[in-house]
């Protein structure tokens, strides 16, 4: 049932002063939309805390183009830390957005963003607290229309029960068009049926009860998804791509939080998409096209952003920000700017070369604190396998010019249990980061007791394979030979100044069974949070057992299903929402993976023939000459 | 922020502002106010000065942190400026760029060889509405109880899992409680309370108030909440005299 739209913020006050971080409930920051007349309201949610859902730069999009389209209002919510939530749930105050202080199940529209996996809980934390049925079959005719989209969304299959239309690919243009179309047609009285068929008609939206899921001989345990006769439905969803990242508001982040938030600075999008091809990643196989923005608007948008928001640093923000061909003017226009006004800029990623090196250099100014670098893997062969295209020498090399630079601290990010892994390749992640550490003295002289500050942290995550990727067929390593090897990375390392640090196998393998369940694992995410489970991304929060609990009271072994191998030729559950990469070329690339083949760049070199562009009717979009690595 | 005033850098330009902090705003903590107040600055585009240490910290100094939930009339900021720009010109300037539950009121140059506030502010007036229930929860009651709280000397509270204690001999300087007008199905008292701050302690009246409700005079009585608001912040001479922080033999 549709609540009713009304300020309920003296409800919430009195539960302020009985809370941890009042401020995550206030709203009034500087740049928030304040006036939201409507009269068509939506509100986008990021189901964690507000820390961690505020910087959002999705979220931060999506507002402006819903607020800045006529008749059309968006404010924002994120998940009460459970201490609030237990306080509203005894004192019946339901989930507020922030910017009115409306409760969320007024709204005509609620939008979810998938940051990742380990929400999935929290969605339904999410909608229980908004008093808002959590099935899309159970809502009422005059309920909230509930969407989704994000980073997240290729494998969705597990969340849609919850989900009225999912949003694929880029949201700035899609979510408008959503936003119209449920406008629309509850002007004319449509009912929900019919609104979420004319849902299925725009361009890269899916709905997902107008699909059934079919399991047969090609289908994997979890089958596949078909349009129902007679909807029209699409037998593929393809992702929305916006041809021109240079069309786009290059300042999307106009809100300045009170409290602390994750990434607490001005964030400006440089550029989309990523065509390195590493087979592991999900978002570089996703965001394709490369779409870069050009140097000046990007300089002229930093100035701005940095004067409304009244931030001391910015973030040059994507998924590789060293690679824009126009990086280099880029830092040296905002460096000369910084320098003018004690403003930092930062990158949140280097390029493992000594370009990469250059431009920290060039962003940091005087402060050294660490550098990191992401060889992925310990051995060529392996890196080879994953198509990480740099060599032993090249980290070196980069090294040697940070430790020149002035840095002593140096993070190495790399991943375990990668396809054809073997002992060797755990080992040689523990001779690298000596290796470099000798660079390191070398260079900064050796002393005892690490006084010249010289030091490598190793930082090592689980492989976790992921839709849409080379990798999407292959199972996870299974989680007592993640341990073995755990262990014996740990115990290959003799040196002190070398800190070695590795992510939870127990939160991998709930990762990696979401990442391959289909529809039927929703009962899963259901019974987990029916056992208590929410903000899985804590560790703190973090269950195990009630989730493989969850999991078998559903008939389900979760390490069995994370570390289930596909078929090459079955049909997966995810096929029916694609971002356009073929399915000939990810197979392409994992028997090229297998032979230890790498593929270059395509904004290096030329097509690779990944199937975007012509499926799409995209180009990558390149401002200046792209260095080669 | 930078810790010491910059003494001995005549070219520096102190600016004292006065601001206020109510509304949902209250429920800020000190370091969310100093960002907020910082953000603010720059917005304005003040020519503020930038410290010499690694962070390159803006020179800002505060008076001495609200508690979380308390609102104030009177919180200051020392602003140091490489440009004297007129006073109200930079509050006009500030107001603007600034959130309306944290507006500042008033802006005057002042002394630079005068003491960080956080330490030279010594006084403080509160004014607090107590929300509770039951048959003692009363004016002369609580009264009653904070003289019995003053003859004991000191308070033992937890900041967080830390055992701390305050004495009360030199912090609580007075108070004057009233009966209040009911709201809902909450008895109100208000209660003026004067404060004061050293370097062993400041006393919150919240810490006062959650100790006195602990007492066996007041059992059966429930606290509900607090609403807390300083009213004004004052520096105590060695003759007891109150100087305000903007008064005009303090400005150049």
């Amino acid at each position: 049932m549709r609540l009713e739209r009304r300020d309920r913020f003296h409800e919430l006050e009195p539960l302020l002063g009985k809370v941890l971080h009042p401020a995550r409930y206030l709203d009034h920051e500087w740049g928030a939309v304040e006036e939201q007349d409507g009269p068509f309201q939506v509100c986008m949610i990021y189901a964690d805390t507000y820390e961690v859902g505020q910087p959002n730069l999705g979220i931060a999009i999506l507002y402006n183009s819903l607020n800045a389209a006529e008749g059309i209002s968006c404010e924002r919510a994120y998940l009460p830390w459970t201490d609030m939530s237990a306080l509203m749930r005894e004192r019946g105050v339901p989930l507020l957005s922030l910017e009115s202080s409306s409760p969320v199940a007024s709204f005509d529209i609620v939008g979810f963003t998938l940051a990742h996996e380990m929400v999935a809980t929290n969605i339904i934390e999410t909608l229980d607290l908004a008093g808002i049925a959590v099935r899309a079959a159970d809502r009422d005719e005059d309920d909230p229309i509930i969407i989704a989209g994000g980073p997240s969304a290729w494998n969705c299959e597990p969340l849609v029960p919850m989900f009225d239309a999912v949003l694929l690919g880029d949201g700035e243009e899609e979510i408008v068009d959503v936003a119209r179309c449920v406008r629309d047609a509850r002007d004319e009285g449509a009912s929900r049926e019919e609104i979420l068929l004319r849902l299925s008609r725009i361009e890269s939206i899916y709905v997902p009860s107008l699909y059934d899921i079919v399991i047969d001989d090609e289908s994997t345990r979890w089958g596949y998804a078909v349009p129902r006769e007679g909807t029209g439905a699409p037998e593929i969803v393809y992702k929305r791509c916006i041809p021109s990242l240079a069309d786009t508001e290059p300042v999307a982040q106009r809100m300045v939080p009170y409290m602390g938030i994750v990434q607490d600075r001005f964030a400006i999008e440089v550029l989309r998409g990523c065509a390195r091809g590493c087979r592991f990643c999900q978002a570089g196989m996703t965001y394709r096209p490369v779409r870069e923005r050009p140097a000046q608007q990007v300089i002229e948008a930093v100035g701005e952003g940095l004067a409304m928001t009244g931030y001391d640093e910015c973030s040059l923000s994507s998924l590789s920000t060293t690679d824009h061909s126009q990086c280099a003017e880029i830092l040296t226009a905002l460096n000369k700017k910084a320098r003018e006004s004690g403003v930092r800029v930062s990158i949140p990623s280097q390029r493992l070369d000594s370009f990469g090196v250059d431009m920290a250099s060039a962003v940091s100014g005087a402060r050294r604190g660490g550098l990191t670098f992401a060889p992925e893997a310990g051995t060529q062969r392996l890196r080879d396998v994953i198509n990480k295209n740099v060599t032993e020498d090249d980290l070196y090399r980069a090294a040697r010019n940070a430790f020149e630079h002035g840095w002593r601290r140096m993070k190495l990010y790399y991943m375990m249990g990668l396809p054809t892994e073997t002992d060797e390749d755990i080992v040689a992640i523990t001779d690298t980061a000596r290796r470099v550490l000798e660079i390191g003295r070398e260079i900064c002289g050796r002393s005892r007791k690490g006084k010249n500050g010289v030091s490598v942290t190793i930082s090592v995550a689980v492989f976790v394979p992921k839709c849409y990727t080379p990798f999407q067929w292959v199972g996870q390593l299974e989680r007592d030979e993640v341990r073995r090897r755990q262990q014996l990375l740990l115990t290959s390392n003799k040196d002190r100044d070398i800190h070695i640090s590795y992510h939870d196998s127990d939160v991998s393998v709930i990762e990696g069974a979401l990442s391959k369940m289909g529809r039927a694992g929703f009962e899963v995410v259901l019974g987990a949070w029916q056992r208590g489970c929410r903000f899985d991304a804590w560790s703190s929060e973090f269950d195990y057992e009630s989730w493989t609990e969850a999991g078998k009271a559903a008939g389900y072994d979760l390490e069995e299903v994370a570390t289930e191998a596909f078929d090459l030729d079955a049909h997966l559950p995810w096929d029916h929402t694609s971002p356009g990469v073929s399915k000939g070329f990810l197979k392409r690339e994992w028997r090229r993976a297998v032979a230890g083949v790498t593929t270059p760049d395509c904004t290096m070199t030329s097509c690779t023939g990944c199937g975007v562009c012509p499926t799409l009717g995209v180009d990558n979009q390149i401002a200046g000459d792209r260095h080669v690595g | 922020m930078s810790g010491k005033p910059p003494i001995g850098r005549p070219d520096l330009n102190r600016l004292r502002v006065m601001f206020r902090k109510d509304g949902r705003l209250a429920y800020l903590g000190h370091l969310e106010v100093i960002n907020t107040i910082g953000r603010s600055i720059r917005r304005a585009q003040l020519p503020f000065s930038v410290g010499n240490g690694f962070a390159q910290r803006m020179r800002i100094q505060f008076s001495q942190a609200l508690p979380v939930g308390a609102a104030s009339r009177a919180e200051y900021v020392d602003i140091y400026l490489t440009e004297r720009i007129d006073a109200d010109e930079a509050l006009r300037r500030f107001a603007e760029a600034s959130p309306s539950a944290m507006a500042p009121v008033d802006a005057a140059y002042v002394q630079s060889r005068m003491p960080a506030l956080e330490a030279w502010l010594t006084r403080s007036r509160w004014q607090v509405r107590l929300l509770g229930t039951g048959e003692g929860f009363t004016a002369s009651r609580l009264d009653a109880v904070l003289d019995a709280l003053r003859e004991v000397g000191s308070i033992d509270f937890m900041r967080g899992d830390k055992p701390r204690t305050i004495g009360l001999d030199t912090t609580l300087v007075s108070w004057d409680a009233a009966d209040g007008v009911a709201e809902g199905p909450f008895s109100t008292i208000d209660l003026r309370l004067e404060t004061r701050s050293s370097n062993l302690g400041a006393l919150r009246p919240a810490v006062l108030l959650e100790a006195a409700f602990k007492r066996e005079e007041l059992e059966g009585c429930l606290l509900d909440s607090l609403r807390v608001e300083r009213v004004g912040q004052w520096h105590e001479d060695e003759d007891g005299t109150l100087i305000d922080p903007m008064a005009f033999d303090l400005r150049v």
